[in-house]
């Protein structure tokens, strides 16, 4: 019966970004979405609870406009969420969220399992699962793609480098997971409307105990260059021979082949 | 004095972070330490990091086989209160990210993920690092106010470290490590599939353009003539299932760098672009005039892939 | 006058958007070419509580503002008239009259299924010689000891063969004219309920349409529906609800047809250039992306008077005719843009201006929702 704590992360959309020209990021109308994996660690906490049993809760550190994200968040199943949330806490870098959730889980919840995303769709750090593992001094295992529990035995299959490994741990723990362990369900009506309902815990910066200054400084953020020549070509048989003439010239391919 | 600690699970990819290593190393003036994984007498490769640059080889204690190696990390953090380096650079393997989020946590330190430029300030004080945000449609420039700065490296953005002469040793191995508290109880090794993908000098990408799975001969044939290899984008592998997962190229899949990259119906999703920005020469494949791979494209070739595939499969014939 | 979105009703989008995008794009040509009934993804509606969304959560629905219960109409019509119709259909034709004329032991036995997708509702008024004018119906329903029997044919009944309940209506007393109608609730298990001939249509061809046959159909008194020549009645108001979620399949019909036309004529290169750049196209898409947003609002106003509990049958008409005359205006048009690609079958404007041209004759004509307008402001 564990008590499951799934971490999200509410994000800007990134489709929303431009590809035009100006190489300034303007996210001032930018939508915003539930980050894309922590879709799948609140998947995996509500199947894990459908097996199990236990409860559900959702946390994440953000603005407080953010009450969509905490909406998205409850109509995929969580029984109640813990919205810790300051207008300073837009940007925050993984570092300050996991001493966040650390100083909130420890003083405002009981679990026996953190689920988080492998990393969020924004800035992919990877850092905000292991480092609140550190931070609780609990057993971490990244990179999950498959979780079975045994009472408070923990097997786990994780991706590395190089295959799959499997381990045990005991709980509690904290895991990080892939997209593929699991295909996010799509909220239905009534868990939509009924996630209005569910209790939602506000904590503010006033409440927060731990040193969460910035450990990493963002000197400047732009759009990406990865523009090249583009030379446009059409799939008439010309073009095809004028490009297989050039990609030999270049030495990167061979022709007369069998 | 500052000093620049490296630590990767791959050995070529440790040599590449010596190597970057020295090359901070010479406006900071800091000795290079390596951490290596414990290896039971045989110093060769203690030795061989040594003659390409580093000043000191650390081991990790040995462990037992089904014992983690980030039951290391309260050693591995206690060395570092102790003789304070200025930064840290950890190869950004999928455990290598993990062991330097869990250090810098305990460290309370900053670190930068998946760094893809690292130079010195102007005042050479301090590490200026860039990287990829929003699945690699912008750049975030950043420094880190604490010490050590950490940064988890990808392979390939430093060379090799060479070997030079009449290098003074140093070797020490660091204490026994506390039980680990996670068991690793087996392994599945994977396919050479993905391992050739990163590898390949000729890459062909399937994407959602390709209407069935029986039109992947069409791109086997193409592959076949080319001496390429073949991979795919997320949808392909994670909805369609026409290849495995690792053949799935971006943001949460492989970084490749071949010579020539070729599109086949893919559109250009940003975090499949990410996967690909490294590659020589990208040409692409796609009926949608206004699809985002093209303005990534060396030679964007707006088309019907149906017709284009057999056109190149023929001109590779002829000579 | 707040038109914001609240965030539930984003993310209601959202949710429906992502489910017609994984279950019924995929197969929306084809149940059109075959006139096949989707069941598999009806089955995921009625498991997310999409069919029986504005009847309250006591009833099996899922408490929903008509406002959005439209929202919801147009996103799934957008990717499939067809299905979206299939759900108004049994959410507003058939399950209102139940919902709003129908006794608690009625709506215990036949609402709740309906409203939670267990069953599925048709509505069967029109006949071979009564369209518009209703009062022209020949079905009779005459009482013998405990039960009403019932005699005659229905036409274009929409879910005829697959509904599991039917609100029919007969004639309990001719002599009455309009008051002498009364509507039945009927299970298709009553043998004396057959389902006839099924219509092959120009359009929205995945929605099944039949003839429903009564002969000696025995309906236990208690299956009256409201009282005795109250079917009528019965009958408009059922219309009036059903007026808005055709506006919104109408409005979801031609956004469908607006997001085509412009990715096409984005790609479509004839001398030199992509067809965006003409003037002539550009004027096409400016005037369906307007109108558009004309009907948009238009039926979500009327949708607002009804949740407001304020009349709403005059919106509900000018919504509706004006949906289904700009849908089908548009409809040609983008087949125009997209030349002779439009033509051909499986391109998607294709299926679009086939399906848009029953918005303009079914539940209620335009003519007929002409004559209600004018009646409402004339009076």
């Amino acid at each position: 019966m564990p008590r499951i704590i799934a971490c999200y992360k509410w994000v800007v959309d990134e489709a929303y970004i431009r590809t035009d020209s100006s190489p300034e990021l303007d996210l001032e109308y930018a939508d915003k979405k539930m980050s894309d994996y922590d879709r799948n660690a609140i998947e995996e906490a509500m199947q894990l609870y459908e097996k199990y049993g236990g409860s559900v809760a959702a946390i994440t550190v953000g603005h407080p406009d953010d009450t969509k994200g905490v909406k998205d968040a409850l109509s995929r199943g969580p029984e109640k969420a813990y919205f810790i949330n300051d207008p300073s806490f837009e940007n925050l870098e993984p570092a300050q969220t996991a001493v966040i959730l650390a100083d909130v889980i420890t003083a405002k919840t009981e679990y026996d399992l953190i689920i988080c995303g492998e990393g969020s769709s924004d800035l992919y750090a990877q850092q905000v699962g292991p480092r609140l593992a550190e931070l609780l001094d609990i057993p971490c295992v990244t990179m999950v793609s498959k979780i079975d529990l045994a009472g408070e035995q923990l097997i786990a299959e994780r991706k590395v480098d190089d295959g799959i490994e499997t381990v045990s741990l005991s709980l509690p723990a904290l895991l990080t997971v892939l997209p593929d362990i699991n295909s996010p369900r799509i909220p239905g009506l009534r868990d939509t409307l009924a996630a209005s309902k569910k209790p939602v815990i506000e904590i503010v910066k006033d409440e927060l105990s731990g040193n969460f200054a910035p450990c990493l400084q963002v000197l400047a953020s732009f759009k990406a260059n990865m523009e090249r020549n583009g030379q446009k070509l059409s799939d008439e048989a010309a073009d095809i021979m004028l490009l297989l003439d050039t990609l030999q010239s270049k030495g990167l391919i061979a022709r007369g082949v069998k | 004095m500052a000093g620049i600690w490296i630590f990767a699970e791959d050995y070529e990819h440790n040599l590449e972070l010596i190597q970057g290593g020295k090359e901070l190393a010479q406006k900071l003036a800091g000795k290079i330490v390596v951490i290596l994984p414990h290896n039971s007498g045989n110093d060769e490769k203690a030795h061989d990091c040594i003659a390409r640059g580093a000043d000191e080889v650390l081991y990790l204690p040995p462990l037992a086989k089904d014992e983690d190696f980030m039951a290391c990390i309260p050693l591995i953090v206690a060395e570092v209160l102790q003789e304070k380096p200025d930064i840290f650079l950890i190869g950004s393997s999928l455990r290598g990210k993990e062991l330097a989020a869990r250090i810098a946590a305990r460290l309370n330190t900053g670190l930068c993920s998946d760094c893809i430029s690292l130079e010195l300030s102007n005042d050479d004080q301090s590490l200026v690092m860039e990287r990829l945000i929003f699945g690699g449609a912008a750049v975030q420039r950043v420094v880190i106010p604490t010490r050590p700065q950490m940064a988890t490296i990808p392979p390939r953005l430093f060379s090799p470290a060479a070997v030079q002469e009449g290098r003074t040793e140093n070797i020490r191995e660091l204490p026994p490590a506390p039980p680990s508290r996670v068991k690793i109880l087996g392994k599945k090794t994977r396919t050479h599939e993905a391992a050739a993908l990163t590898e390949a000098r000729i890459l062909l990408c399937v994407g959602r353009g390709v209407e069935k799975e029986e039109d992947l001969s069409l791109v086997r044939e193409l592959a076949d003539l080319l001496g390429a290899e073949i991979g795919c984008t997320r949808p392909i592998s994670d909805e369609m299932h026409w290849l495995p997962e690792e053949c799935c190229i971006g943001l949460s899949g492989i970084q490749v760098k071949p010579e020539l990259y070729i599109g086949i119906g893919v559109s250009g999703q940003i975090q499949h672009i990410t996967g690909i920005r490294d590659a020589r020469i990208i040409c692409s494949i796609n009926n949608d005039e206004n699809a985002p791979i093209f303005a990534v494209s060396d030679y964007a070739i707006q088309g019907d892939l149906y017709k284009v595939l057999p056109l190149m499969i023929e001109g590779l014939k002829k000579s | 006058m707040d038109f914001k979105l609240s965030e539930e009703q984003e993310l209601i989008r959202e949710n429906i958007r992502e489910l017609v995008k994984k279950y019924l794009d995929p197969i929306a040509v084809e149940i059109d070419e075959s006139s096949r009934y989707p069941a598999e993804v009806i089955e995921q509606l009625a498991a997310g509580g999409w069919m029986g969304m504005p009847y309250p959560v006591e009833y099996g629905g899922a408490g929903l503002d008509y406002v959005s219960y439209a929202m919801v109409i147009e996103e799934i019509s957008r990717s499939c008239a067809a299905t979206g119709f299939t759900v108004s259909c049994h959410t507003s034709l058939a399950s209102g009259p139940i919902f709003n004329f129908g006794n608690e032991e009625q709506k215990q036995k036949y609402l709740v299924p309906l409203a939670k997708g267990q069953h599925i509702g048709a509505f069967a008024v029109t006949e071979p010689g009564a369209g518009t004018d209703v009062g022209a119906a020949t079905t009779t329903a005459t009482l013998d000891g405990d039960s009403y029997v019932l005699n005659g044919i229905k036409t274009f009944t929409s879910n005829g063969p697959v509904a599991d309940t039917f609100v029919v209506f007969a004639f309990t007393d001719k002599s009455l004219g309009g008051k002498g109608m009364s509507a039945f609730i009927i299970s298709k298990d009553n043998p004396g309920l057959k389902v006839g001939q099924h219509f092959y249509k120009m359009g929205i061809r995945a929605s099944q349409t039949s003839e429903i046959i009564l002969k000696d159909c025995r309906v236990p008194r208690e299956d009256l529906l409201g009282k005795e020549g109250q079917g009528l009645q019965i009958a408009m108001s059922s219309f009036d609800h059903g007026r808005i979620g055709i506006a919104a399949q109408a409005v979801g019909i031609t956004q469908a047809a607006l997001d085509e036309s412009i990715s096409y004529s984005k790609q479509r290169v004839q001398f030199g250039k992509p067809i965006s750049k003409n003037q002539a196209i550009q004027w096409m898409i400016a005037d369906m992306a307007t109108d558009i947003a004309a009907a948009r609002f238009l039926y979500s106003y009327a949708a607002f008077l009804k949740d407001q509990k304020q009349p709403f049958s005059k919106e509900a008409a000018m919504a509706k005719v004006f949906a289904a005359e700009m849908s089908t205006r548009h409809t040609s048009k983008a087949v125009q843009i997209h030349g002779g690609y439009g033509y051909i079958k499986g391109q998607k404007v294709e299926r679009l201006m086939r399906d848009a041209k029953i918005t303009e004759i079914y539940e209620g004509t335009s003519e007929a929702q002409r004559m209600v307008i004018a009646g409402n402001l004339l009076r």
